[in-house]
């Protein structure tokens, strides 16, 4: 029969499959076994808290809360479709002409997405070539490799300490200073306050609950910001925001937010609003200062006994120095609000104990520095600070901060520098004149203007001429403003490595790309509680990492092998041996104060803890006695003018609290006449920024025709013709986004909200599948930082100053294009 | 592969099925592997030896086989620098290594799941999902598992069909109709065709289409046996 012919045929040509193995193998009864570990209820924990996983059949199967967490996030949800996510990073890749021209190849490409797959030690081989190649032609300036954030959390695994570590022993490198979230605020405070204060544990909840009249929360919404945390987060704060809620209900604390939508923490305290126009906060508290002082309603001990410069502000205030008095009717003109409520504020404020509590937004704007300072300013004339329920704090909505720290000591980590007696392969320090630390928002304009110098917190910085970025863990294609810009300045860089779990767009936009497994994946251990400090977590692998994904710690002594560093990287310790070492020195720090047990028992556990903590109130030692407990100013004092910052000569940031107009703002402010519409891009409710996004079940509660949300209010979308569900499109001079509108009576008309994180999908311009690499392109999921501007605050902090952006948005009517963020490199997307 | 010469002698009947079995067991290792990994120096050497000149020539003798294998051979021809065999490998990475939506991922879980389930547009299911389950049992039934040195998901393509060259030399005609109709013949033709829409080039279009061709011919012939 012919079947049999043709078979027959095909047997006697005597060819055989010879290449490589089936990938099919005899069951291996050890194999077979499965994972080591038992299938039960395993600990671990996540920026989103901790949790228990169960496995079955070597997979994750349920996650559950752990115990202790009583006001777990949703977010945990989102877990398992992180992990087995389809954009996966599966295997070192390489783009394509980058590994055909490497050096010289074409960049425009970048985000045409023509990878391919290469081994492990090809891949290291050619991180160790270009790395060589740039110290070789350019110096530790041509390489930056600072470019760090949230990285997955864990002790020993951190994406940065490895990377840091392993490409400091390669050469060294330029660095940042700060970061996106607080930039102008860490710069200015520890001139104001003596500390960073967004950083610093803040008064005790508990004595904020019994103290307080008024709590003010400004530009700040803890009840969404509060899911996520620095290190495993325990919610404790959920659990007084439930009094605080209670104690609202009940008329024992007023509550207002300061703000111009209704935030989610409004909704939940069931508090007041006070709207105020965006980026009008400083002329509103101005007013408010005014009323004080003409009422002389301030604290004028205070003021004397604890800060420095009143008198040099006054001036300004009452408008002897610029002939305009910033009076409530002044202040009113610009920030909305009447000069009745103005006044009443002045009142309420001082009437009372008043906590004020400032959110992060306010200070990622123009001139973002001024908010925070004027604030405690605000305070000091309050003169409440270093009481319980009074003062000001820049950190509630923070990581726990504000929940009593156990005080026990928590893990250290795997060393991010180098040993003390160890030395680089290239170990030139020569930056050719230019800066080796930059402020972290202005490395596109480094790489964009590469020699030119600009001012940055009483310094001169010169922009280093950057040719490679090395990134781990971290997703700049998310947290940096202006994408278009972003594109023409890629365009200059020779070579970009980026490792990482899942095809972030800085993955997609990178020349090597390396698949790091995801914390689920490896054993590490953690604090619980950034500032609570409430026990220690044991990280347990839940499964082998997926693909060819390799735990940091992996990934980075093959690298140190390469170099012949492989001892001095790991200091000849393995991932036990360390997880070990880091928590026995912990045990050790501990001794006597906290009980903690051998390891092998807190392993088998999953978690020690170390007890509640006491209240604590900030700046109390201050109150108390400045002289020996003074701050950190230059003074000791508080700085209502700051004879350093004067000294800088800055026509952006002054001597004193000041308002300054906007390059744009809503509301009749510069620009609005051609793009109406103010844009916040604040922290996600349903992330922690880029990371989750990709979890495409979790994804799917939030987003509108699979796009990011944009919320606007009625009033704006019955003008545009716009209807719930909608698809917008969002642009100004700087890009174009899709997203999926949803109208709500929390936004009122000419403010918009994207949140931040939602992950970049270029195509064409016009929505055609393919251009995605071009400028001007189209992001087809809703990208807020395709449409922000990439300025600094100032010239002191250059900090990210990404609310100063306006927008204008109208009903999409082209074809929708797919959208193109979660599904790694595709070149065509059809 | 054992030689067959080394094998007892049998009646010619039972040695034409064994060689039969043979043959299409050798076919469906060859489709397992071009779609395992990328085409390197070595297999492109092995392909284009005279020997597998030889077998193309033959498998193209069937005439629903030939555009494709002519295709894909056109292309191995083609393959005479590193740059070319970069470019299929970029081909065979934007297929098969990344995503799923808008590539051609190889899958059976994104091609077979519960149309109920996935309603929502756009819906990705997850990776090592429940195929990736049944076909661990299938291969545990059969004292097999997937290579360490492979390490993707069990309902991978590269998977099923070295699972389908297993069952040639192992199972019965009817086992064998069973599971190739349930489990590969069910998506093949959704996979065949999102890699003809989607491929840059042109071998694993081909491919795809050769395969979808080949197990619908092998399914008659067996069918036919019964």
């Amino acid at each position: 029969m012919n079947r049999r012919h043709f078979l027959q045929g095909l047997v006697s040509t005597s060819y055989v499959v010879l290449s490589g193995a089936s990938v099919l193998a005899p069951l291996n009864a050890l194999a077979a076994s499965g994972p080591k570990s038992k299938d039960g209820w395993l600990t671990t924990g996540t920026h989103f808290g901790a949790f228990k996983i169960k496995r079955k059949n070597g997979v994750i199967d349920q996650v559950k809360p752990f115990d202790l967490d009583k006001y777990p996030t949703d977010m945990i949800n989102g877990i398992k479709g992180l992990v087995y996510n389809p954009s996966r990073v599966r295997y070192p890749m390489v783009r394509l002409d980058f590994l055909l021209n490497r050096h010289k190849s074409d960049t425009t490409q970048r985000g045409d997405f023509r990878f391919v797959r290469v081994t492990w030690d090809k891949a290291l081989n050619l991180l160790k070539d270009s790395l060589d190649e740039v110290q070789t032609k350019y110096g530790p300036s041509g390489l930056h490799a600072g470019q760090t954030g949230w990285r997955a959390t864990g002790q020993l695994h951190s994406s940065t300490s490895h990377m840091q570590r392993a490409i400091g022993m390669h050469g060294n490198f330029v660095k940042k200073i700060g970061d996106y979230s607080t930039g102008a605020g860490q710069t200015i405070m520890p001139y104001i306050l003596g500390s960073t204060e967004v950083y610093a544990q803040g008064t005790s909840w508990s004595l904020i609950l019994e103290e307080s009249k008024t709590i003010i929360l400004w530009s700040n919404d803890p009840y969404k910001n509060l899911q996520v945390g620095w290190n495993a987060e325990t919610h404790e704060s959920f659990a007084y925001l439930a009094q605080l809620k209670e104690k609202v209900k009940q008329g024992k604390i007023r509550v207002i937010s300061i703000d111009p939508v209704v935030t989610k923490t409004q909704k939940y305290l069931g508090c007041e609003q006070l709207y105020v126009n965006p980026q009008t906060d400083v002329a509103l508290m101005l007013g408010i200062a005014h009323e004080m002082v003409t009422q002389g309603l301030h604290d004028k001990t205070f003021i004397d006994g604890y800060s420095l410069g009143f008198d040099r502000f006054l001036p300004y205030l009452l408008g002897e120095s610029d002939g305009v008095a910033k009076t409530p009717e002044w202040a009113s003109q610009i920030s909305g609000v009447t000069p009745e409520i103005i006044r009443d504020l002045a009142k309420v404020m001082t009437q009372g104990r008043t906590q004020l509590m400032m959110g992060w937004c306010i200070q990622r704007q123009q001139h973002g520095e001024q908010p925070y300072w004027m604030a405690a300013v605000l305070a000091t004339m309050i003169g409440q600070i270093g009481l319980p329920g009074g003062g000001i704090s820049y950190g509630h909505h923070y990581s726990g901060i504000g929940v009593p720290s156990s005080g026990a000591a928590a893990p250290g980590a795997f060393p991010r520098n180098l040993d003390e007696d160890q030395q680089p392969l290239f170990d030139s320090n020569d930056f050719k004149g230019a800066s080796s630390t930059i402020p972290v928002a202005r490395w596109i304009d480094a790489i964009m203007q590469p020699g030119k110098t600009i001012d940055a917190n009483g310094s001169k910085v010169t922009f280093p001429d950057i040719k490679m970025m090395v990134f781990s863990g971290n997703n700049p294609w998310n947290h940096h403003q202006d994408r278009n810009k972003m594109k023409l300045a890629f365009h200059k860089l020779e070579c970009v490595v980026t490792i990482d779990i899942n095809w972030t767009a800085t993955c997609r936009f990178s020349d090597i790309v390396l698949p790091a497994c995801t914390t689920l994946e490896r054993n590490d251990i953690d604090v619980y509680g950034s500032y609570a400090n409430r026990g220690i977590l044991a990280m347990h692998k839940m499964v082998e990492p997926l693909f060819e994904s390799l735990s940091d710690f992996e990934i980075f002594t093959r690298f140190a092998a390469i170099m012949g560093k492989e001892k001095e990287y790991t200091r000849d310790m393995n991932e036990l041996d360390w997880l070990k070492k880091l928590y026995n020195d912990c045990k050790k720090a501990n001794a006597g104060k906290f009980a903690m047990p051998d390891f092998d028992t807190f392993w088998k556990d999953g978690y020690v803890h170390f007890g509640e903590g006491k209240p604590w109130t900030r700046h109390a030692d201050f109150r108390e006695d400045p002289e020996i407990n003074p701050l950190g100013t230059p003074s000791g004092l508080i700085e209502i003018f700051s004879r350093k910052i004067a000294q800088f000569g800055y026509d952006d940031c002054p001597g004193h609290p000041t308002w300054m107009e906007k390059t744009e703002r809503s509301h009749g402010g510069p620009g609005s006449n051609k793009f109406p519409v103010w844009m916040q891009s604040c922290h996600p409710d349903k992330r922690l920024h880029s990371q989750m996004c990709e979890s495409q079940e979790y994804r799917e509660t939030y987003t509108v025709q699979g796009r990011e949300p944009v919320y606007l209010s009625p009033e704006d979308a019955k003008s545009r013709g716009i209807k719930d569900g909608d698809i917008v499109r969002v642009f100004n001079d700087r890009g174009q986004l899709l997203a999926g509108a949803v109208i709500s009576d929390s936004f009122p008309k000419g403010i918009i909200r994207i949140h931040e994180g939602a992950w970049y999908g270029p195509v064409g311009k016009d929505g055609s599948k393919e251009g995605g690499a071009e400028v001007g392109a189209l992001c087809s999921y809703g990208d807020p930082n395709t449409l922000t501007q990439d300025i600094g605050t100032s010239k002191l902090a250059q900090a990210c100053a990404a609310y100063t952006c306006q927008v204008e948005f109208e009903k999409f009517r082209g074809k929708l294009p797919q959208v193109s963020s979660f599904d790694g490199p595709v070149e065509t997307l059809v | 592969m054992e030689n067959s010469m080394t094998k007892p002698a049998i009646s010619e009947e039972q040695m034409n099925n064994t060689d039969m079995n043979k043959a299409r067991a050798m076919v469906y290792r060859l489709l397992s592997s071009l779609f395992a990994k990328e085409i390197d120096h070595q297999l492109l050497h092995e392909l284009t030896s005279e020997p597998a000149k030889a077998f193309w020539a033959q498998l193209a003798s069937e005439p629903s086989f030939k555009r494709d294998v002519d295709a894909m051979v056109s292309v191995l021809e083609s393959l005479t620098s590193d740059k070319a065999l970069m470019e299929l490998a970029a081909d065979y990475c934007g297929l098969f290594l990344v995503g799923t939506k808008h590539s051609a991922s190889p899958y059976a879980s994104l091609y077979l799941q519960d149309i109920s389930k996935s309603a929502k547009a756009g819906d990705q299911p997850l990776l090592f999902g429940e195929q990736h389950q049944l076909m661990l049992q299938f291969l545990k039934q059969s004292q097999l598992q997937v290579q360490t040195s492979f390490p993707e998901p069990a309902d991978h393509l590269a998977v099923i069909l070295a699972y389908v060259e297993h069952l040639c030399l192992s199972a019965s005609d009817e086992e064998q109709l069973s599971f190739i109709e349930s489990y590969l013949n069910s998506w093949l033709g959704k996979f065949a065709a999102k890699v003809t829409q989607c491929d840059s080039g042109d071998f694993y279009c081909a491919l795809a289409r050769l395969t979808q061709s080949w197990v619908n011919s092998d399914l008659t012939g067996l069918t036919e046996e019964r």
